[in-house]
């Protein structure tokens, strides 16, 4: 009987290690939208170094543009071939979500909040229907950039209402110089940089409660009238520019201020590089409001995958990432452009190791302060609803400026506009 | 009859291989346009011809189809005219001529994205070269922003996209004058002809039926160009430059509209393929009068 029971414990015991000797890896895919060289580098360097301390998961990248991915993540999903994470931003969430393919994480985010604790801001955007719909990875928030010693020059003060900011391109432009550099292009950029000024007069929110729109109000008007007094400040080409343009009319001194989550990186490569004279500041706000606001993106990762074992990993790896001695490294992919989301994140050396983030330290300390006011167009009422999606992707906030930038029409009307666009976008 | 047979045993692969790439797509966009999918991937219903009625009765297709035929009547008299130079210089003996045929056709093989980088720098206010060169050359007396009005935008695409097809319509164009006899020209300078009336009376209708081809080819290649279109101005400023391929795009992949974006595509279709078969036999008919 012994001899029975010992065969039988050696033969279970066998049959495990063989189990585990032969088992797979549990392989994920992770899509993520970071495709400049030395993103992937640093992202494939976390990737080497996770899956070396986890030989049972192995995570793999596969870099998509964010240009792409709207279109290819839902075919893929289609033919069953979607990746198991996929990065995101708030309005590609409720996309992902309207096609039933994003699996909710609210227990693995409640134990990283108590662990790590997030920014509420930064969380907020994927919290609705009961659930949260992806894990803030990092955020990117507007602010506006300057130099100081141009500023000193003109005699002027960093501005913080919409008058001294008036104030302030009207002195900096001349002799070739423009004040201000402000897109209008029907593009993401110019989303951004209207809603900056739409939050900075209390017309933060687009949607009413019911789901129908607030958009054409009076603040919202001011916000776009501003905007566009500011505009005829810029640059004759900026109704086409990106945010490459503007940075680099910066870069130039081309523009005396801009507008833009970071300048840090193509002003320490291809400007004076001089840290002491970089400034950076809270988006100016109306006359009337107490403080500034801004845009800002928390960008997420999303498990994608409905296999248990998968969904399991993906948890193991998320927590993992969010660990401040790995946090840190992953935020200087880009060494000042993604900003913390949690607090530990906010004060982790590996994050403040960098070299060039311990240069700009007091800038990139600013751009954290300011993506703490930072809200979301379609994400700030705590009620989300599915046709802030195609608004977004169809850059509907940025066509109503070109309405008056281009089309020569007056805010009111374009506004009135904007929301009749978003009406029949909804009604859809 | 064996002849046809043996034929036709040679082009079933081409034509079933057509059929896949062509047709298959071709006949999914068309059962798309009777449903209501929005997002790609996801289900849709039958709606019947409910797609075709709000696309026809609706402003932007028709707005995207006015600016579709301006673009390609902008870019045809463009390229056309260069090309017809360009053909004719390369068609006269000089040193170095060997050089500059295929020096012509670089802006061509350069791939469409370096094309936009380029220009979208040149064009720039901020270091590009056209605004400095024009103000100092007195044309202008401040920088401008060539995609910052509708007029403006619409012209500087057409006049980049030529510049960047110009050399294929050359060189086929070239292939046309090689094709034309020099005796004719031998005779008709005997004849006291001079270079005006030669080429009024020898190269232009002796060129024909290369530039109906052209026409024909260079249209269709024209209507469907999105790479620049969108890579440039993505439709802007104010979709003055959204032609059908871009809204095209927009509906499908920005609206999440696969259904309408198929019927648009269904009806372009059906624009495009009216206009070859109207023109191949505007050309037969042409060729038989000959």
């Amino acid at each position: 009987m012994t001899a029975f029971r010992f065969a039988a414990a050696a033969g279970l015991a066998l049959t495990l290690l063989a189990g585990s000797a032969y088992a797979e890896p549990v392989t994920l895919t992770w899509w993520q939208m970071e495709q400049p060289p030395q993103r992937v580098k640093r992202i494939q360097e976390l990737l080497d170094q996770f899956n070396k301390e986890h030989p049972d998961i192995q995570v793999k990248q596969e870099p998509q543009s964010w240009g792409d991915v709207y279109a290819k993540a839902p075919a893929a999903f289609a033919a069953g071939n979607g990746p198991d994470l996929l990065n995101s931003i708030p309005d590609f969430t409720t996309v992902i979500k309207k096609i039933g393919a994003v699996v909710p994480v609210d227990d693995l985010v409640k134990d990283l909040d108590a662990k790590h604790h997030f920014i509420k801001a930064t969380l907020a955007p994927y919290q609705y229907d009961g659930h949260t719909w992806a894990v803030p990875a990092y955020n990117m928030a507007l602010s506006m950039w300057y130099r100081k010693s141009m500023l000193k020059e003109a005699g002027l003060a960093v501005p913080k209402t919409w008058s001294e900011w008036k104030t302030a391109a009207q002195k900096l432009s001349g002799n070739g110089k423009y004040g201000i550099g402000l897109p209008a292009n029907k593009q993401l950029y110019t989303d951004q940089t209207v809603y900056s000024f739409m939050v900075n007069d209390g017309a933060a929110d687009i949607y009413n409660d019911d789901g129908s729109f607030r958009f054409d109000n009076p603040k919202t008007v001011a916000a776009y009238q501003t905007y566009a007094d500011l505009q005829k400040l810029s640059p004759p080409d900026s109704p086409s520019w990106t945010w490459g343009e503007a940075e680099a009319c910066f870069n130039s001194k081309g523009c005396g201020m801009v507008l833009q989550f970071t300048v840090i990186s193509s002003y320490n490569a291809q400007a004076e590089g001089d840290a002491a004279d970089l400034g950076v500041a809270a988006v100016p706000h109306a006359d009337d409001e107490p403080q500034s606001a801004t845009i800002s993106y928390s960008n997420g990762i999303m498990i994608t995958t409905k296999d248990k074992a998968k969904e399991k990993a993906a948890k193991v790896f998320l927590s993992w990432l969010l660990e401040p001695e790995h946090y840190g490294r992953f935020l200087n992919m880009e060494p000042g452009l993604f900003l913390p989301v949690t607090e530990d994140g906010a004060k982790a050396d590996s994050f403040w190791n960098d070299p060039v983030t311990t240069k700009y330290k007091t800038q990139v300390e600013t751009m954290i302060e300011n993506s703490k006011a930072g809200k979301l167009f379609g994400f700030t009422t705590g009620k989300v609803f599915p046709s802030i999606g195609a608004i977004s992707a169809q850059n509907v906030i940025a066509e109503t400026l070109q309405h008056i930038v281009v089309d020569g029409q007056s805010a009111a009307d374009a506004v009135k506009a904007g929301q009749a666009r978003m009406t029949g976008i909804a009604g859809k | 009859m064996k002849n046809t047979a043996l034929a036709l045993v040679f082009v079933a692969p081409a034509l079933l291989f057509l059929l896949a790439v062509l047709g298959w797509p071709l006949v999914q966009a068309l059962v798309f346009s009777f449903q209501d999918i929005g997002i790609i991937g996801s289900k849709g219903h039958f709606v019947g011809f409910a797609n075709y009625a709000e696309v026809l009765g609706g402003k932007h297709f028709w707005f995207a189809f006015g600016r579709s035929v301006v673009w390609v009547v902008g870019n045809a008299v463009v390229q056309t005219v260069l090309a017809l130079g360009t053909a004719l210089i390369l068609n006269q003996k000089f040193p170095g001529l060997r050089v500059a045929r295929v020096w012509v056709i670089l802006t061509w093989i350069v791939p469409t994205v370096v094309v936009v980088i380029i220009w979208r720098w040149l064009l720039s206010t901020s270091g590009g070269m056209i605004n400095p060169l024009l103000m100092e050359s007195g044309i202008i007396d401040r920088p401008v922003g060539f995609f910052a009005t509708r007029r403006s935008a619409m012209v500087t695409l057409i006049l980049i996209n030529s510049w960047r097809w110009f050399p294929f319509t050359a060189l086929m164009m070239l292939a046309g004058l090689t094709r034309i006899p020099g005796d004719l020209y031998e005779a008709a300078r005997i004849d006291g002809a001079g270079a005006r009336r030669r080429f009024t009376r020898i190269t232009w209708p002796l060129l024909q039926p290369t530039l109906i081809v052209l026409g024909i080819i260079g249209t269709l290649l024209s209507f469907n160009v999105f790479d620049v279109i969108w890579l440039m101005t993505a439709g802007g400023p104010s979709e003055a430059t959204e032609t059908l391929p871009v809204l095209i795009y927009e509906t499908a992949f920005k609206g999440y509209r696969l259904s309408e974006a198929a019927t648009i595509s269904v009806l372009t279709s059906i624009i495009l393929m009216g206009f070859a078969v109207f023109a191949t036999r505007a050309m037969t008919a042409s060729e038989a009068n000959r």
